[in-house]
């Protein structure tokens, strides 16, 4: 029996991790222009925020190597101001994972923001609140079920990213390797023990997140 | 004191509105969707009109040729929403400082408990909004919006949540409070019973305009308009046109009736609508002499329909030998006193009276 690497593991949850606090900031900014700004291109950018959603994730890869490779736009100017290559580093599966894991944080964060009564925050509002205020003292308040809810999926999407990952950070046992990865190279090495203990895991954390996710989904009683 | 002016385009529908009010309550009465909340909300600067200007006290809060628009936190504004939007997640306490975010806490504690005592929550202020009666979620409304010493309270359909019992006792104790505060307020109701308890003035809208600005007794007895008068339940409503000037009335002549009118500025042949309040029809007895002024406007005819709604009846009269293809032609409005002491559920022939003083013409 060879002897269990558990860095997959490891790096898989600092990743999503990273990830997610990456989604959770952009992500809840994002939802909250969407839901309560009127500006110009707002369905542009909404479809935008989506992409990842829909685009499969090999073709998401393909175009953040276009952003972030050697030859790509961030990535050429990066390598030539810090003499740094993102691309198949363990930064770039943060990257990848926090693109995919966006739009289901805004999804379910924008529906909370949208479901909290707007005379509650324009009550605020006559009541001389700042809009800052408001936003944390009301909205927020009012919607966080929903935007645990989103973060908790995303943070699901983003430990289990595997395609776009694949593609940007590589498949380097002990740098870039994930788990969704390690599991694919277990099996086509045929390490059973490897392969059952990680999808033991990954299944373990998708069960307790979609418990989470039934609690918060359950009717709000004030 | 508040003066607007304002004109607002909101998809399809446009509001213009213009009117004035004093230390005084005033009715902003009219139908669901004539534009009374959206006046609010541009008072309050929660919506931002086209054109035109906004004067709350003193201040000019809005000008659009002057490009001021004050936010609503600096307008002073006590708000009342239709649905009292108290925060559901604090509590009652919570909710009435809400406003008061820029006081010492003890500061604000004192504010809150000065307004508990007065709006009577005693007892109730760590409860949640939703645990709270329909009327007392009202009155922390209405403490948390005068908490902040408004220069203006708004009130949007305050008792519309409220049923029908408690309605008119809550209205007596609004009444009695805002008198003692001497505040300028404006009420939306599409209610003309409470329009009118309410309020000195009333604002009459329909379909983003106002109709007319006026006395409440105006407004119930000399109507500006057609819809006017049937938002204000003058039931009988004719057109016609005058037939005759006369030194101190109007003959008038329409849908098949000939009456007797006060003189109003118009001429022979002038196109004109005239109308009389149900309760001013007067049924005459047989068993008394008819005075001159009675027989001004007398008709006869036959009861043909009634709906009692115990307090009193209203009865559908016909008048005899008026071939118009209606099957009534006048409402009346009876006590239930009246209704039994005329008999009224057996003799249903009838001559009445449109005393010429309560015939009103525009």
């Amino acid at each position: 029996m060879t002897e269990l690497d558990l860095f997959p593991l490891y790096l898989s949850l600092r990743v999503a991790g990273l990830a997610t606090a990456v989604s959770f900031v952009t992500g809840t900014l994002v939802a909250w222009a969407l839901a309560r700004l009127e500006f110009p291109g707002k369905s542009l950018i909404a479809s935008l925020v989506m992409l990842p959603l829909v685009l499969p994730p090999t073709v998401l890869g393909y175009y953040l190597l276009v952003i972030i490779g050697r030859q790509g736009l961030l990535g050429r100017m990066l390598e030539q101001s810090f003499g740094y290559s993102l691309v198949f580093t363990w930064e770039a599966a943060v990257i990848a994972s926090s693109v995919v894991s966006i739009p289901l944080l805004v999804r379910a964060t924008q529906a909370a923001f949208e479901g909290v009564d707007r005379s509650l925050e324009d009550a605020a509002r006559t009541l001389g609140r700042s809009e800052l205020s408001i936003l944390l003292t009301v909205t927020v308040p009012l919607a966080w079920r929903g935007i645990l809810a989103g973060t908790a999926l995303a943070f699901a999407r983003a430990l289990g990213e595997f395609g776009a990952t694949l593609m940007v950070a590589g498949n380097i046992p002990g740098q870039t390797q994930t788990m969704p990865i390690a599991i694919y190279d277990a099996v086509q090495a045929g390490n059973t023990p490897l392969a059952n203990l990680l999808v033991g895991v990954v299944t373990a954390a998708a069960v307790a997140i979609l418990l989470v996710f039934d609690r918060l989904g359950r009717a709000t009683k004030w | 004191m508040i003066e607007v002016d304002i004109a607002k385009r909101l998809g399809g529908f446009r509001l213009r509105c213009q009117f004035t009010a004093g230390e005084e309550l005033v009715a902003l009465f009219g139908p669901s969707g004539a534009g009374k909340s959206l006046t609010l909300q541009c008072i309050a600067g929660l919506v931002k009109p086209d054109r035109g200007r906004i004067v709350i006290g003193e201040q000019v809060v809005f000008d659009a040729a002057l490009g001021i628009d004050l936010p609503p936190q600096k307008r002073r504004v006590g708000y009342v929403f239709q649905h009292y939007a108290l925060l559901p997640h604090l509590s009652v306490a919570e909710n009435i400082g809400y406003g008061l975010h820029r006081l010492a806490p003890g500061e604000r504690q004192e504010k809150v408990a000065q307004m508990v005592r007065l709006m009577r929550l005693e007892g109730l202020q760590s409860r949640r909004p939703l645990e709270l009666s329909g009327g007392q979620q009202q009155r922390v409304a209405f403490a948390r919006a005068l908490t902040i010493g408004p220069a203006l309270l708004l009130l949007d359909e305050p008792f519309s949540a409220l049923d029908s019992a408690i309605r008119s006792k809550l209205r007596q104790e609004l009444l009695q409070i805002l008198s003692n505060l001497k505040i300028t307020t404006l009420l939306v109701t599409h209610n003309l019973e409470e329009a009118y308890t309410l309020s000195g003035r009333m604002v009459v809208f329909d379909a983003g305009r106002v109709l007319q600005v006026g006395d409440r007794d105006e407004v119930l007895h000399r109507p500006a308009c057609r819809a006017v008068a049937r938002f204000t339940g003058a039931k009988n409503i004719f057109s016609g046109a005058v037939v005759r000037v006369a030194a101190d009335r109007l003959e008038i002549e329409g849908e098949g009736l000939r009456v007797v009118a006060p003189r109003y500025e118009r001429n022979v042949g002038d196109k004109v609508e005239f109308c009389i309040r149900p309760e001013h029809v007067m049924l005459l007895r047989p068993d008394r002499v008819e005075s001159e002024r009675v027989k001004e406007n007398r008709l006869e005819g036959r009861i043909v329909r009634e709906i009692s709604h115990g307090s009193g009846a209203t009865l559908f009269f016909k008048v005899a030998g008026l071939a118009n293809g209606k099957d009534y032609d006048l409402q009346i409005e009876v006590p239930a006193h009246v209704y039994q002491k005329l008999d009224l559920a057996k003799r249903k022939d009838w001559a009445v009276s449109l005393k010429k003083g309560c015939v009103h013409v525009f």
